[in-house]
């Protein structure tokens, strides 16, 4: 919880991650992905405010006192989701996978929600493990990486056929949120890698579920958000934009923010750190004291209000993860307005 | 003039072809260095070791081909430097092959279509920053500067009338505009997400080369 100038916001941070990206985690002969990919994502955290930096060496593996400390003593955080990542073609014991996370839960009980993960290219085996997963830790989302490599393929489609049974396993199990990120590298390397299509397909197609792109689609930010105004379930995620464009670009961040809430509107966007490459606090306090600059060039966006910002630091999020928010960080409803299914956020 | 400095010059026509801009300004050329007796070598660098193979292929053949229209250089070398897929890219680009023979049995096809997609794009872009600039005339002769001379060359690669007459304002796919409301919204959001594109390349590299200065055209 936040409290700025009389007002307290709930914090929801929907996409963040516990890693070890230490040498002693990278696979052999494989040791220059490893690096060069927690690198790249170091290079990112350069887009903070300095004195938020970490070292490298603290970068690639940081202590559950680090997140504790960081995430929800001064970050604000109330409530957490854990993005499984595994890229086990490069990391021994993975990025970040379920088991690692699900290690930390007794240590914040009803602080964190476990996302699981599933990828078609691993069929059969990868529809069961999916099941236990969910048998286990009764996970309500997954966060997919359509750019992982795996056994000489460097990505899939969530289009492809092979996906159907997973969304239907979804469907079934009430899997309902499904986090996609949009990266580099997707095969075939002659087509665009940030490419959204194949989101705008299985959004038509799978109508109960939830797709968060995260990162907005950025860099084709245009494709998401034309597709995002056409669909319904489809959300923006907030993780990275905050994150690289508030400090270190903030005219472009104010019309990033413009654009989505044009297009998509501040009922469909969830407030996600992207912890570690970025330090939650800075970026909650950030975004409440946050304004669209009063100029003529951003005359014509919609305006953020303090509710505004309360829907997608955190209620938002909390809504699609079905977490009760406390009566005094809820919106109050008008007396003279029947209640709406948005102003029942977290009650279910 | 220099040789180096005419070098320079025609890299400074090779664009990225996602962001719009030449690899120069973008300080996408780390180095560039002419022999005596006419050999160049091109070192490029791009803000991340996985930006992505395609585009990074595009500007590294680009940028050769670029050089070797001075009829006075002798060898050219374009490398890739810190890129996941360097190695093939620049293997590729050295023998002239394309882009399929880097990378065998994991593209479905040329550069082309990906080529003219992000052209279409930027098209849009240099439309909408136009767009923010005052009312729309009817005519591309009644536009000039920078963004105009651009729409003129991207109009021209993509095969759509790019003469005096021809209309002001165009979609991607060649047709005149229509609805200047929908299609300025379109087009603003489309120049933003290249402009915040290459600001965050532009960060990327900075953070990742910190004091190593680029060349520039």
């Amino acid at each position: 919880m936040y409290e700025k100038d009389g007002e307290r916001y709930f914090v929801f941070d929907s996409h963040l991650h516990f890693w070890d990206a230490s040498p002693e985690n990278w696979v052999k002969g494989q040791e220059q992905y490893a690096e060069g990919w927690i690198n790249c994502f170091h290079a990112y955290m350069g887009l903070a405010p300095a004195e938020t930096h970490w070292p490298i060496e603290k970068f690639q593996k940081y202590s559950v006192e680090d997140f504790e400390k960081d995430v929800f003593k001064a970050g604000h955080v109330d409530v957490a989701v854990f993005q499984s990542t595994y890229l086990k073609e490069w990391y021994t014991k993975g990025f970040n996978d379920i088991e690692q996370n699900a290690a930390l839960l007794d240590r914040f009980p009803g602080r964190l929600i476990l996302n699981g993960r599933w990828d078609p290219r691993e069929g059969e085996a990868g529809l069961r493990q999916l099941e236990a997963d969910h048998a286990k830790y009764g996970i309500q989302g997954v966060k997919l990486y359509t750019a992982e490599w795996y056994k000489g393929s460097r990505g899939w489609r969530l289009d492809d056929a092979a996906a159907v049974p997973f969304l239907d396993k979804c469907v079934e199990l009430g899997i309902k949120n499904i986090h996609v990120h949009k990266g580099p590298t997707i095969w075939p390397l002659d087509k665009d890698a940030f490419d959204v299509s194949d989101v705008d397909h299985v959004a038509t197609d799978y109508q109960d579920l939830n797709f968060i792109i995260e990162h907005v689609g950025l860099p084709r930010i245009e494709d998401f958000c034309f597709m995002a105004t056409q669909e319904p379930n489809v959300y923006a995620g907030l993780a990275v934009v905050i994150g690289a464009l508030m400090h270190a670009r903030p005219r472009f961040f104010a019309k990033v923010m413009g654009e989505l809430l044009f297009w998509v509107g501040e009922d469909k966007i969830l407030f996600g750190s992207d912890y570690a490459i970025w330090e939650p606090k800075w970026q909650v306090e950030g975004f409440v004291d946050w304004e669209m600059p009063d100029d003529s060039e951003y005359s014509d966006y919609p305006r953020l209000d303090v509710s505004g910002k309360k829907k997608i630091l955190g209620l938002n999020g909390a809504k699609l993860y079905g977490v009760e928010v406390p009566d005094e960080l809820r919106l109050p409803v008008p007396a003279d307005e029947p209640a709406s299914p948005e102003s029942a956020v977290g009650v279910r | 003039v220099t040789l180096r400095s005419r070098v320079l010059a025609e890299l400074g026509t090779v664009y990225d072809p996602e962001l719009d801009e030449p690899i120069t300004t973008l300080g996408f050329v780390g180095s560039c260095v002419v022999s005596a007796g006419g050999d160049v070598e091109v070192r490029l660098r791009l803000p991340t070791p996985q930006c992505a193979p395609n585009f990074a292929y595009l500007m590294a053949a680009d940028a050769r081909a670029a050089v070797r229209r001075l009829r006075e250089v002798r060898e050219v070398t374009v490398v890739l430097e810190d890129h996941y897929t360097g190695a093939e890219i620049n293997a590729a680009v050295g023998r002239g092959d394309g882009f399929e023979a880097a990378f065998p049995g994991e593209t479905a096809g040329d550069l082309g279509a990906l080529r003219r997609l992000f052209q279409r794009k930027a098209l849009v872009a240099r439309e909408g920053r136009l767009l923010a600039a005052g009312p729309p005339p009817s005519t591309l002769g009644e536009l000039s500067g920078p963004d105009a001379q651009r729409c003129r060359e991207l109009r021209r690669a993509l095969g759509i009338a790019a003469d005096d007459d021809a209309p002001a304002f165009v979609t991607g796919d060649g047709a005149p505009v229509s609805d200047f409301v929908r299609f300025g919204r379109m087009a603003r959001l489309t120049a933003l997400s290249l402009d915040a594109n290459g600001g965050m390349c532009r960060d990327l590299l900075r953070v990742r080369y910190e004091e190593e200065e680029g060349v520039a055209a």
